[in-house]
């Protein structure tokens, strides 16, 4: 998600900091040196561990090696321990390409997993898809990295980057009419990722009726969020959507509230889920009610998760995992359902398997479409009593309660 | 015409608390005849120290202005006199190069220290407003706006009223004509240095409450008050404050009547407009390049 398709300013200048680290972690070594038992199930991937991408990449690579103890703890894949063969691809197009190019000619590798971020995968996967791999991404959400008619590739996320606000309008349709919002506002940042989610966002919700009363765009370099809060103010919009990063998010909450407007529904992009900082930002019982979209949940009640967690917290010091690990332990779900499904490592089969069957992953159930694109939704969470819980789809959810409409601002 | 006269409100409010920040810039620029861009650094640091002190004692952040500004006088006043004063007689480029190494160790220092994550002073007025009729005053810009007010007050006064304001303006606009007179240059360029950086001290506590920030945030506050003071005239403070009032009449009425999207563009083509007609400024003043070297 956010991490993968595009790094803020303060997330690029601090994944410096993982470099030394990446170095030591990119030379470790993976597996059992050599690797000369035949019966071993090796699986290929190359992932930023280094470079601007290198955080979310760091993050990938504990959720693949997470996923390896506890598939080999399970007995393997079709009774063969797995062995994971990972290189560091230096967060550049150029290295992804010929290191995967060298996993699958040189090292012969048994099955790929994608890397990190849609610049990433975008070649990535073309190399497997040339060579007949299958290629299960567990980022990479970009709608033209589908459009090239491939038929071994899978996004192990569960809907692509600019449909992230679609989980939002599915609970708003199971409102019932009458109590639906009536008109709506919708602002967002001038940027890559948040701009196309808002933009869909509103067709969506005119298609259902929703009248806009207000939209804009605003640079990233805003800080006053003052003038945007008056104009909402003054159209009075039942719901308001904001394509928000960071800051520009905390301050629109802080000069509504200044307004003294509070909306019905409140639905913001990445600020809510940066927990303490949001929280801290706009004062927590701000927070009540706002809602935003997310692939994954630390407690999600979805199979193995609680376990996924548990085993990181305990190889990584007691750490909550970073969505970007359970996402690639997700996508290593989906490659193993896959072979199992197929019942061999026949590449074809296990993709043809992959598009006619649903994988039960940590992210809740995927499916994909003859692109490989996912046919779910993101997961819908909101801040209750200075807590995030997830509230739709049902089978994810934490909580039954839904706060709607929103309470006025504390 | 509500909607109006809120918008002109919010516009003078953020305008003014714009001034404040930028009226330690203009009057350096008077001393060291280079933009110290290490002014948006000074910023956010009183910024995180403002934060810091009212974490650990519940103490008000504007209030806090009271320990930040002279807490950043006497940092700005020691930093001149040991290192900045070193560099009068050689080229303006090695003093922006300087002031740019201050802003990146400071910058550094406080991603070690205080860590590379948005801070913010959220008093209970935080997001609170004063409502006249139907217009929302709200109260961090406005107790921001009346600290600038106070700044200003006090920094015209000194500058007017008081003979070392005037040896400050003398050694600014010819210091050998000052020398001459008997203005001693460094004493006097230290004291105008400290009381440039002095105003980045209570801007910072201001700044704390408005809105959140990191190490890295001092960059579009220099982009931002470097804009207010060449559009009002570099070493003009009236021309500070009323570039920064423009700047933001310009953001809010752009904001609101046009989209946020133009709001920044028309800023800077406000700056141009008026470069075009008046190079030096609004309030700038054409300095004689025979004398004033």
């Amino acid at each position: 998600m956010g991490g993968a398709d595009g790094l803020s300013r303060r997330e690029f200048t601090t994944v410096g900091l993982g470099l030394g680290l990446a170095a030591l972690v990119g030379c470790s070594g993976e597996g059992s040196a050599g690797g000369g038992d035949e019966d071993e199930l090796v699986i290929g991937a190359s992932l930023p561990l280094t470079g601007q991408f290198s955080q979310p990449g760091q993050e990938a690579g504990r959720g693949y090696r997470i996923w390896r103890e506890m598939v080999n703890a399970d007995g393997g894949i079709l009774g063969r321990k797995v062995q994971l063969k990972i290189t560091d691809d230096a967060s550049s197009q150029d290295t992804v390409v010929s290191d995967y190019t060298r996993l699958i000619t040189q090292d012969r590798v048994d099955f790929l997993l994608g890397t990190f971020s849609s610049l990433l995968n975008y070649p990535a996967s073309a190399v497997a898809e040339r060579q007949g791999m299958v290629f299960v991404e567990p980022a990479g959400g970009a709608e033209n990295i589908f459009t090239r008619g491939f038929d071994h590739l899978f996004f192990a996320q569960p809907a692509l980057s600019a449909d992230q606000a679609n989980t939002f309008v599915d609970w708003v349709k199971s409102l019932p009419a009458a109590e639906r919002p009536t008109s709506a506002a919708y602002t967002t940042q001038d940027d890559p990722f948040t701009r196309p989610v808002i933009e869909r966002l509103q067709g969506l919700l005119e298609d259902l009726g929703i009248r806009t009363v207000y939209t804009s765009v605003y640079p990233a370099e805003t800080t006053n969020m003052q003038p945007i809060a008056a104009a909402i103010a003054g159209k009075k919009p039942e719901l308001l959507a904001q394509g928000a990063v960071f800051q520009d998010g905390v301050g629109l909450v802080r000069a509504l509230k200044q307004q003294d407007f509070s909306p019905k529904a409140f639905f913001q992009m990445s600020a809510p889920s940066n927990a303490g900082q949001y929280s801290k930002g706009v004062g927590t019982a701000n927070t009540e009610g706002v809602f935003y979209s997310v692939s994954w949940h630390e407690s999600a009640p979805t199979p193995l998760n609680k376990e996924f967690v548990t085993a990181y917290a305990k190889e990584y010091d007691n750490a909550v995992p970073a969505e970007d690990a359970a996402d690639a332990f997700a996508a290593a779900q989906v490659l193993r359902a896959g072979i199992e499904g197929a019942k061999g490592t026949d590449q074809d089969k296990v993709a043809e398997w992959l598009h006619a069957n649903e994988v039960e992953t940590i992210l809740g159930p995927l499916k994909w479409d003859k692109r490989g694109a996912p046919l779910g939704s993101f997961l819908l969470a909101q801040w209750q009593g200075g807590k995030v819980q997830i509230v739709s789809p049902e089978d994810a959810a934490t909580t039954k309660t839904v706060i709607y409409p929103k309470p006025g601002w504390s | 015409m509500a909607q109006f006269v809120q918008t002109l409100a919010l516009g003078l409010l953020i305008g003014g608390v714009y001034a404040l920040m930028a009226s330690g810039l203009t009057l350096i620029f008077g001393v060291m005849r280079v933009i110290n861009v290490a002014q948006g650094a000074f910023l956010v640091l009183s910024a995180f120290v403002t934060w810091w002190v009212w974490r650990a004692t519940g103490i008000d952040p504007i209030a806090l202005a009271a320990l930040t500004t002279p807490l950043m006088f006497g940092l700005g006043w020691a930093f001149y006199r040991l290192v900045g004063a070193r560099l009068r007689s050689a080229p303006p480029s090695m003093s922006v190069l300087l002031m740019f190494g201050v802003a990146l160790l400071i910058e550094g220092l406080l991603n070690v220290t205080a860590g590379n994550r948005f801070r913010s002073a959220t008093p209970g007025y935080f997001d609170e407003s004063y409502t006249l009729g139907p217009i929302s005053l709200p109260k961090a810009p406005l107790y921001g706006f009346l600290a600038a007010l106070a700044v200003l007050a006090v920094f015209y006064a000194v500058l007017d009223h008081t003979w070392t304001g005037r040896a400050i303006r003398a050694w600014a606009q010819n210091p050998s004509g000052a020398a001459l007179v008997g203005v001693s240059a460094v004493p006097t360029a230290t004291l105008a240095f400290a009381l440039g950086t002095a105003s980045a001290g209570m801007g910072g506590s201001v700044l704390s409450v408005l809105v959140p920030f990191f190490p890295a945030s001092h960059y579009e506050w220099i982009a931002r008050i470097l804009g207010i003071i060449v559009l009002g005239g570099l070493g003009s403070l009236p021309g500070a404050l009323t570039g920064a009032l423009i700047l933001g009449l310009a953001e809010s009425l752009t904001s609101v009547y046009v989209s946020p999207q133009w709001s920044i563009l028309v800023f800077y083509g406000v700056i141009m407009a008026v470069l075009i007609v008046r190079p030096q400024g609004l309030f700038g003043t054409r300095v004689r390049e025979d004398v004033a070297a």
